[in-house]
């Protein structure tokens, strides 16, 4: 327990990941949430790699984490746009209003 | 080595804990307080590890940009406090519960995943760089990432102009009812459209709004 | 020729029914009167030829069924039977023809009926000329639609309606009896035409069936089944219920239908199939009793009866009673002659009554007529007419026929014989009591009408008076016209030569003296007995029947038959239906079948389209629960 090795952080990044995952479908208060919530899965799917990246002596995980740090922060962009649009569109963001997909 | 455990659970229980508060806190500007901290803290742990640019980018990119950005359109929606509503089934099995479950199942299938792999003799390295080659961690990754990944390096250009090139198309509104000028239009402008003589009969007068 | 006879009907059939209204009622009624009329022409021109140039052929229309051994075609058969029967369809039909012209003035249908009256005759006189057993099913179940059509003429009334599917019903029920009988002749024959049967039947005189578990001859099942047949078109007793009711329908219908064709096509099946009938002498005992039992029961009945029209059905029922029982005691020739005698006197009255209800005003209980002898004397001479010769009256038609069927009764010499010999006397006094008690009680004595005034009763036109008179010479002459050559004791068999068989050759003795003169006493005395009853001392019937009280019941409920057949039947068959309907149909078929099916779709589908919520985030959850179940079995895998 003492010595911090690999298995530490990837149990850190798997608890991030599934607070993540919960957030997801248990908020009920807005969309904004959602994409905080996809921000944390890719946060701990950033520590994953980069200890990984760390503890093998490889630099591989640590280029691939730039770069979902940068798709991340693309997409982060394009989703709050999308919901400042449909904001201006509908004016709510109210998960439970948004509901113009039901079948 | 006592200091680095230490360290380590005090930034992993803070990123953990704001993690949680960042899905239930009432107030969307405290989520995104909270996520900010998540982000430091892990940033923290990164420096720690050894990998100290991208705990620096990270800050820079995630806390600087992604996360301003969502307090700039928290406050420009002008999001209300809402109460927790807690869901409409009553009993033992609602959404939470549900939830809480799939969550827990996923962590121990991710727990069961990893373990099973940790205990593999065979690892093989992909990039031959050690990476405590008496560099920093800077320039190590320098050294690979515009030799050997210059394509992905230019592809994730391209992903982040695409991505500002979608978000102004998206938001972009124009105001109808606005007197603007044309450049274009202005220059283009044809003699024959412009002016026309006209033979004027004394007494007569012309019509000129047609 | 020949072959106009059969399909002039049919032609005027298809033009009135489907053109009727193009070419108008007068041209229709004028069109099936006039093509049924040359039918009658011809065939009294090729009767005429069958008499003296003995005359018999095979006419092959088209073949119809030509499968494995089975050979039917469309045929007609021209023998002295089938002419004799040729002679009284086409002549009663175009009668009635000509009488439904004046009595179906009132009536807006009037192209429809005539198209009616054309197709049964059509389908009647395809039943007489068949030469094989499935031409003459045909035949027999068309003249059974047709009388269904015909007695539900007036569908808008609910009785017309219910009389006309209890006809058919019933009917039904003897046409299965006889669809097995025609199964098993061609089980036995391998082949259903008349005279490949008839020449194989004496091969298989000994040969023994299983049938329900007993075990059979098989002439007396074949001769049973068929039998059953004619009890259902002929109206014998258990299969009569449908007689009395199909008085529903028009008068002419009644006359046509009900009086010289259709119940006739069950005597003439047992006469064509004497052959085998011959071979079967506990079959021939039973139609004796059967038909002897019907004369009296029929006699009983319409003693009471009050509505004109069924005093004559049930009259009907009583003399095809005494066909039947004629042929069943082997006097086929006999039968025969009381058939065409019948068919005259019968469909006499039959429009006779039908002249009366017109004058009355559509009025049909005796007891609201009376006292009008005077002012209808044309519909009264002809009643009387008919009357005398149904009785038998000496000299008159019904006289030799039905004298013919007593004498030949008792000279059978068994104890059947004896009986029905005695039943018959029996019930010819019966007959001529119900008789005259119709004529008293309908022209003599006070006018009961109360809605029509007496004076504005009138004689009924002449266009339904010709028809009458034609029928009355018949009825009066025909019997000793023809009796030699139906019933004399060379004569005839020089006449039906092979169409009739007798194994053994009819007596040629008579019986005593004091038998031959008892029927016609009984009928003589009879006129006056009746008219003291119905005319002198009315209170006496209903003092009699107040005396009797449970006699009178009985009689005046028809013997409760059709009591006892809604309790054993109609009952029964109502729950087992509703019980079929209801939950086999309803909650077991209709439930896992359609109903079930889409009703489980439709659910289903409900709670399927519940996924599609909108919200992303149940998305979202839906997605995650697949990956970790695939996780789960890649990892347990």
């Amino acid at each position: 327990m003492i010595e911090i090795g690999l298995g530490h952080y990837l149990t850190l990044g798997a608890i991030i990941f599934s607070i993540g995952i919960i957030g997801i479908f248990l908020n009920r208060k807005n969309i904004i949430v959602i994409l905080m919530s996809i921000e944390l899965i890719l946060l701990a799917v950033n520590i994953n790699l980069v200890a990984f990246s760390i503890f093998l002596g490889d630099l591989a995980g640590q280029v691939f984490t730039l770069f979902i740090l940068t798709v991340a922060a693309a997409e982060a962009a394009i989703g709050l746009a999308i919901i400042v649009v449909y904001y201006r569109n509908s004016g709510t963001i109210r998960v439970e209003e948004i509901d113009q997909l039901k079948g | 080595m006592m200091a680095h455990s230490l360290f380590f659970y005090l930034f992993s229980t803070i990123a953990v804990f704001s993690a949680i508060m960042v899905t239930i806190s009432r107030n969307t500007v405290y989520s995104v307080f909270f996520l900010i901290l998540v982000f430091v803290s892990i940033s923290t742990l990164f420096i720690m590890i050894g990998a100290e640019f991208l705990g620096m980018i990270m800050l820079i990119v995630y806390v600087g940009a992604v996360a301003v950005l969502f307090l700039f359109v928290v406050m420009m929606l002008n999001v209300t406090q809402q109460p927790i509503k807690f869901s409409k089934k009553k009993g033992i099995i609602n959404n939470i519960s549900v939830g809480l479950i799939v969550g827990i199942i996923i962590f121990l299938e991710l727990i069961i995943a990893v373990g099973g792999w940790k205990y593999r003799d065979a690892f093989v390295p992909l990039s031959s760089i050690d990476p405590y080659l008496n560099m920093s961690n800077t320039h190590a990754l320098g050294n690979v990432l515009y030799t050997d990944y210059i394509h992905l390096f230019q592809i994730s250009g391209m992903i982040l102009l695409v991505a500002m090139i979608g978000a102004i198309t998206l938001t972009f509104s124009r105001r109808e009812n606005i007197k603007r000028q044309s450049y274009f239009q202005q220059i283009n402008r044809q003699k024959e459209s412009s002016i026309s003589l006209v033979q004027v009969e004394s007494d007569k007068g012309v019509k000129i709004d047609d | 020729m020949e072959i106009l006879i059969l399909f002039l009907p049919l032609i005027a059939s298809i033009i009135s029914g489907f053109f009727g209204k193009y070419i108008g009622d007068r041209n229709s009624e004028y069109l099936t009167s006039g093509l049924v009329s040359i039918s009658a022409l011809l065939s009294i021109f090729v009767f005429y030829q069958v008499i003296f140039n003995q005359y018999e052929e095979n006419i092959v229309i088209a073949t119809w069924i030509n499968s494995g051994s089975l050979d039917v075609n469309w045929s007609m058969l021209i023998d002295p039977l089938s002419a004799v029967m040729l002679v009284v369809v086409t002549l009663v039909s175009s009668l009635v023809h000509i009488y439904s012209i004046g009595y179906m003035s009132h009536d807006p249908h009037k192209a429809r009926f005539m198209a009616y009256l054309s197709l049964f005759t059509f389908a009647m006189l395809m039943l007489v000329t068949s030469d094989n057993f499935i031409q003459l099913f045909f035949g027999w179940e068309g003249v059974g639609l047709c009388s269904y059509f015909l007695i539900g003429f007036w569908f808008k009334k609910e009785s017309a309606n219910a009389a006309a599917i209890k006809a058919f019903v019933v009917n039904r029920v003897g046409d299965f009896g006889f669809a097995l009988g025609i199964f098993l002749i061609f089980y036995l024959f391998g082949t259903v035409n008349y005279s490949e049967v008839f020449q194989q039947i004496p091969t298989i005189t000994d040969k023994n069936l299983l049938f329900l578990g007993l075990e059979v001859k098989a002439i007396d099942l074949i001769c049973l089944l068929l039998f059953i047949g004619a009890m259902g078109k002929s109206a014998q007793i258990l299969l009569h219920t449908w007689l009395p009711d199909a008085m529903e329908g028009p008068t002419p219908v009644s006359a046509l239908i009900h009086a010289a064709t259709m119940v006739t096509a069950g005597v003439f099946l047992v006469v064509r199939c004497s052959p085998i009938y011959e071979y079967s002498p506990l079959i021939l005992n039973l139609i004796t009793i059967v038909g002897m039992t019907t004369a009296f029961f029929a006699a009983t009945v319409a003693l009471v009866q009050t509505d004109i029209k069924k005093i004559i059905a049930y009259s009907t029922c009583s003399q095809l009673g005494y066909m039947f029982f004629a042929a069943g005691v082997g006097a086929y020739n006999v039968a025969m002659f009381h058939l065409f005698t019948h068919a005259f006197f019968k469909a006499l009255l039959f429009l006779g009554s039908g002249s009366v209800i017109h004058a009355f005003k559509d009025e049909q209980d005796i007891n609201n007529m009376g006292g009008v002898w005077k002012k209808l004397p044309y519909t009264y001479t002809l009643m009387i007419i008919g009357t005398l010769a149904l009785t038998g009256f000496p000299f008159l038609s019904g006289f030799y026929s039905k004298d013919a069927i007593i004498e030949f009764a008792y000279l059978k010499g068994n104890t059947t014989g004896y009986y029905a010999a005695g039943i018959g006397i029996f019930t010819a006094f019966l007959t001529s009591i119900y008789s005259w008690r119709l004529i008293f009680k309908t022209f003599h004595g006070e006018y009961n009408n109360k809605e029509v005034e007496i004076e504005k009763t009138h004689e009924s036109p002449l266009v339904m008076l010709v028809p009458l008179i034609i029928l009355s010479i018949g009825a009066i002459f025909a019997g000793f016209l023809f009796k030699d050559l139906f019933i004399g004791h060379e004569g005839s068999i020089h006449f039906w030569a092979e169409s009739i068989k007798f194994l053994v050759p009819l007596s040629t003795e008579h019986p005593p003296t004091w038998f031959l003169l008892l029927t016609p006493c009984l009928v003589l005395l009879s006129i006056p007995i009746a008219y003291y009853l119905f005319v002198k001392n009315k209170e006496l019937p209903s003092q009699i029947a107040n005396m009797n009280k449970p006699l009178y019941n009985f009689l005046i409920n028809k013997w409760y038959f059709d009591e006892l057949y809604d309790v054993i039947f109609i009952k029964s068959s109502k729950k087992l239906g509703l019980f079929f309907w209801k939950f086999c149909d309803g909650k077991l078929i209709d439930g896992f079948g359609p109903d079930g099916i889409s009703s489980f779709i439709k659910k289903c589908s409900i709670k399927a389209s519940k996924f599609q919520s909108g919200f992303i985030y149940q998305y979202a959850f839906v997605m995650l629960l697949g990956f970790s179940a695939l996780l789960t079995f890649l990892i347990i895998k």
